[in-house]
């Protein structure tokens, strides 16, 4: 109910114009989209950026090792248009992340969904649900 | 008031003279009440104000979760042609849009190639200024007597814009934005730009430009709105002076609208590149 609510706030913010997006890259150029990854981490930063907003997420393995990714996600305008701040992304918290890997396959990744551990989640993602299948 | 007389004349089987005898009242009222357009003591319109932002939404609570999607027509999200499907909708948008700059033929190439290659070339993929007429219309205007502020909130820029008679200055290197200088026509302030470095595009299909470059913008202020515009010429590369699709800039009413900080821009993404997808 609040994401479809937020949706048309973003929407409206569209057709009104004048705010401008940033330039940014082809996400194509960078994720694969058939290469979904789930992450069980910490949240060790959050940077609040232009012309992306990037979360950097310490994941521990079975044995304790522990790897840092970097996520990166919308821009923080479209974001906020969202109703998403950066206090939304959950800083010192343990979460569950799925994001498409990197084509480079760096430890980095386009984060769609941040899952929390009371269950909330926050997904920023992109598409048309009247086009499923 | 209109809204309640239009309503009345489609709810009731009135005869069509009728219908447009109130018709003809609602447009008589709606012109009495239209804002008068404002202006400064010194008998200049009057631009001053927050013009063409959306008002923010209320930030989620914590534990509030939110789900929102881009709009991409026709693209499932749970689908695997999400990336593809952004950079396709973007291209597609601005290949059915009638209003392209026009280079000399001997240019075209060059465009074309750019244009292949804009997922890396880009200048404003590297967070340097998108410049004018790329950055678009400013978010809030500030104006005294002799001078006019443009602010851009989406990228924390801004330009001062002398309106008191003075020339070009001849003291400044080119630049992204480059030398502004004002004057009033009536209800338009029209921006006279040169002096620009050649770092900037004019759009994301590789409309570069040269230094020589000359823009001159119009703001038309009517009620509540300005009519914004731009004009671009480059003689050596253009064919002809090309205008951007004009804009309309609602003014902002609420003081919650007021400009925020914007994020900085630090770019992370070039290095992880590896094809020339782009949008």
């Amino acid at each position: 109910m609040n994401g479809r609510w937020a949706g048309l706030w973003v929407l409206a913010g569209m057709l009104l114009g004048g705010v401008s997006m940033s330039a940014h890259h082809s996400f194509a150029a960078e994720f694969d989209i058939n290469k979904p990854v789930t992450l069980a981490g910490t949240v060790t930063k959050i940077e609040w950026v232009n012309p992306h907003v990037y979360v950097y997420l310490d994941v521990k393995d079975a044995s304790g090792k522990v790897t840092p990714w970097s996520l990166s996600s919308l821009g923080p305008a479209a974001a906020r248009r969202a109703g998403v701040t950066r206090s939304s992304f959950g800083q010192g918290q343990t979460v569950t992340v799925l994001a498409y890997h990197a084509k480079d396959g760096s430890n980095f990744g386009f984060m769609r969904r941040m899952t929390f551990a009371d269950g909330h989640s926050i997904e920023l993602w992109l598409g048309d649900d009247a086009a499923k299948q | 008031m209109r809204k309640m007389i239009l309503a009345a004349a489609s709810a009731t089987s009135v005869t069509a003279l009728t219908a447009a005898a109130l018709l003809f009242a609602g447009v008589i009222m709606a012109a009495q009440t239209a804002p008068a357009t404002p202006r400064t003591a010194d008998g200049k319109v009057d631009l001053n104000g927050i013009w063409g932002v959306a008002p923010l939404p209320p930030a989620v609570k914590p534990g509030e979760s939110v789900r929102w999607l881009l709009p991409l027509k026709g693209v499932n999200p749970e689908g695997t042609d999400v990336f593809k499907g952004l950079d396709r909708w973007q291209v597609d948008a601005r290949a059915a849009a009638p209003n392209k700059p026009e280079y000399k033929p001997e240019w075209v190439a060059k465009v074309k190639d750019l244009s292949a290659k804009q997922g890396v070339l880009d200048p404003a993929f590297y967070c340097k200024p998108q410049g004018v007429p790329r950055m678009g219309a400013p978010t809030q205007i500030v104006q005294t007597p002799g001078q006019v502020v443009f602010l851009y909130g989406a990228s924390n820029l801004f330009r001062v814009i002398p309106t008191d008679g003075r020339p070009h200055r001849a003291d400044a290197d080119p630049s992204y934005m480059g030398d502004s200088i004002g004057r009033f026509e009536g209800d338009t302030l029209v921006v006279d730009v040169t002096n620009f470095n050649d770092d900037t595009w004019l759009g994301s299909d590789g409309y570069f430009h040269t230094e020589a470059m000359h823009v001159v913008e119009r703001l038309r202020r009517e009620g509540d709105t300005i009519f914004y515009t731009a004009t671009v010429e480059d003689p050596s590369v253009l064919a002809k002076p090309w205008t951007i699709t004009p804009r309309t800039l609602k003014r902002s009413a609420s003081a919650s609208d007021a400009l925020l900080e914007a994020p900085p821009c630090v770019e992370h993404d070039a290095p992880h590149i590896v094809t020339l997808d782009h949008h």
